[in-house]
């Protein structure tokens, strides 16, 4: 049993970078009953653009250029973190406005948008960045190892896990306990009745989208250090967030995080045994607990299901 | 202006002999004299045929019962390893390869199909990327048998025996003859499958699923046998796209290429009509070879392609042509209602 506890911490951290992955995407879900497949290409496009805001490539070897360079790299980063879930987010917004004539049409379209939408993002990606593996730089404070009870975890894990958490509490926050937060869910409840009482329900969606967009960026730059940067990024990350919003239930914020954290728990147990087989663990996770709850674990009901 | 779909385009009982079915035949029994002619290839019009195959089959599930699946690449592939495996491990067999392809796609076709067809909408969408995912990780990772991220190289291209007929079909032009035959008997199959009345509880299916079940059908046992069907011409797709390549690699499974599959259906409108997978499918292979010679980011204009055709013209192509076709047929028609220009 013993021998289990380092990988018991390992699934709980990954379960909440998961939580951390499909926060944006259950966000839009729950909302805008959009599936945006195009979330896994925010995430990298979000890791890029912090990587580039870093490093400060594109400032050239101007004055500013150069002054950017020296500033240490803790500031640097600070500003990356910042700037990558901005510049997404924007582009969010903008896929929100090609989005507006599929609104009222079957929940495929939206899908498949977001899915064109993905590839576009990819190959710019591919286009600008070159095809190579990147990395982002941590400040050295964040990186190294420590040792804990003759065990040995990485710095930048229990950071990124400690990011994870207070961003889950952030958004919480901003959904239950602010006037922002609550015309939004009323939005995802009764859209005619909250355009009605005369909100701007357009100007929500197109916000409501940004903010997706760029959660998925701000998951981008924690996970770069972490998983690496390849255009392709997206694709892997799409999958996890997918499984976690099936399985926590479609719109359900809770049930999100909890279903992130038993899918982390589950690969970080079978890992302990299976290595090479542990993100099969995830599926079949999906299977037994989708084929006897068919709306997930706190789902409720929602129009994608027609 | 309101979404046209497949049940505004009336249904051709009876005989399958219609312009486009002929324009269809025509253009497969002439393609090896004018591809290079147009300068492309040979291998392109078998790798057209052969998604082709998969593509009809798919939108049998996809546009006339409604089901959204996204995980199909899944038994393509299981089609592709099964022919691969029987020629390397029990005999070199064109017809004993085919059935095997087509027996393992559709097996697992039943096994998940009994998990999704109480489902529909986004969980049903959802499902069939789990089960296609679970499918691709495996074949990744059982190196013994799949040959891991490698593939199964080496797979032959038996010959054709009929009777005491024997026909090599060791280069892509004789290669190119099987696989249109087959695509031809698969088309009029499929044709006559979705105008008899079968097809049309298909449709009603998607329309309302409540309501086809009041009327006393089976819906469970309907899509269920649906997405076996599917699979089942997936699986045919896979062991005829093993022989043309002559291995199988698990690329095809992917969620990407799965996703491709449902774009191309959409792309050329699957939706509104029998032809439109037959559309897409070609305008993919036909934008990657063109595009592609031009730049390497072709996926990057096709994707616009496709992000643009989605805002402005859901139907796709053939819902393009339908609506034009029924533009210029009142305009002619004499004592016709003028059209709107706009609409």
């Amino acid at each position: 049993m013993i021998e289990l506890i380092p990988h018991i911490v390992n699934g709980l951290t990954l379960g909440l970078l998961f939580a951390l992955i499909a926060l944006g995407f259950t966000l839009i879900v729950g909302v805008m009953e959009v599936i945006n497949l195009a979330h896994g290409a925010l995430f990298a496009l979000g890791a890029y653009l912090a990587m580039t805001t870093i490093g400060g490539d594109w400032f050239g070897s101007s004055e500013f250029g150069v002054w950017w360079r020296e500033l240490p790299l803790s500031t640097r980063y600070a500003l990356g973190v910042v700037a990558g879930p901005l510049l997404a987010a924007s582009v969010g917004m903008v896929l929100e406005l090609c989005l507006r004539p599929t609104y009222g049409k079957p929940p495929l379209y939206g899908l498949l948008l977001t899915f064109g939408a993905a590839l576009v993002i990819e190959e710019l990606i591919r286009l600008i960045w070159g095809t190579g593996e990147q990395s982002l730089a941590v400040p050295r404070a964040l990186n190294g190892a420590f040792f804990m009870g003759g065990l040995i975890f990485s710095t930048y894990k229990f950071f990124a896990a400690g990011f994870a958490i207070v961003a889950i509490g952030l958004v919480w926050l901003f959904l239950e306990r602010t006037p922002y937060g609550a015309t939004i869910k009323a939005g995802a409840h009764d859209s005619e009745m909250v355009r009605a009482l005369g909100y701007d329900l357009s100007k929500l969606r197109l916000l409501v989208f940004g903010f997706g967009a760029a959660l998925a960026a701000l998951a981008g730059v924690v996970m770069a250090p972490i998983w690496g940067l390849r255009p392709h990024i997206g694709i892997d990350v799409i999958i996890p967030a997918f499984l976690i919003i099936v399985i926590g239930g479609v719109g359900s914020f809770w049930g999100a995080v909890l279903a992130a954290l038993l899918v982390g728990l589950s690969v970080g147990i079978t890992g302990a045994y299976a290595p090479a087989w542990s993100m099969l663990s995830m599926y079949l996770l999906l299977i037994a607990i989708v084929g006897f709850r068919s709306r997930g674990l706190l789902g409720r009901k929602s129009a994608l299901e027609n | 202006m309101r979404m046209i779909t497949l049940s505004d385009i009336p249904a051709r009982g009876g005989s399958p002999m219609t312009p486009a079915m002929a324009l269809f035949m025509l253009a497969l029994a002439t393609a090896p004299f004018w591809l290079p002619a147009v300068g492309l290839y040979q291998y392109l019009g078998i790798e057209v045929a052969i998604w082709l195959i998969f593509a009809l089959g798919f939108n049998l599930l996809f546009g006339y019962i409604g089901l959204h699946s996204f995980g199909h690449g899944a038994y393509l592939g299981i089609g592709a390893y099964a022919f691969g495996l029987f020629q390397q491990e029990i005999m070199v067999s064109l017809w004993g390869g085919l059935l095997a392809a087509i027996l393992a796609a559709s097996l697992a076709g039943a096994v998940v199909g009994a998990f999704l067809s109480h489902r529909r909408g986004i969980y049903y969408a959802l499902m069939t990327i789990g089960f296609g995912q679970i499918v691709w990780f495996c074949a990744i990772k059982l190196h013994g048998v799949t040959g891991g991220e490698d593939g199964l190289l080496g797979i032959p291209r038996p010959d054709l025996v009929v009777g005491p007929i024997r026909y090599s079909l060791a280069d892509n032009y004789s290669l190119y003859w099987f696989v249109a035959a087959i695509l031809a008997l698969v088309v009029v199959a499929l044709w006559r499958l979705v105008n008899a009345p079968f097809g049309r509880v298909l449709q009603a299916i998607r329309q309302n699923e409540t309501r086809a079940r009041f009327v006393g059908y089976n819906v469970w046992l309907i899509k269920w046998l649906t997405f076996i069907l599917s699979t089942a011409f997936a699986g045919l797709a896979g062991g005829l796209f093993s022989m043309a390549q002559e291995g199988a690699y698990p690329d095809v499974m992917s969620l990407h290429q799965s996703g491709l599959i449902v774009m191309m259906v959409l792309v050329g409108g699957g939706l509104v009509s029998f032809w439109g997978p037959v559309l897409g499918v070609i305008l993919y292979f036909v934008a990657r070879d063109i595009i592609g010679g031009v730049t390497e980011t072709w996926l990057l204009w096709f994707g616009l392609m496709f992000v643009i055709m989605v805002i402005t013209r859901p139907e796709g192509l053939a819902g393009l042509l339908h609506v034009v076709g029924a533009r210029l047929r009142k305009k002619s028609a004499p004592g016709a209602v003028p059209v709107r220009k706009e609409a």
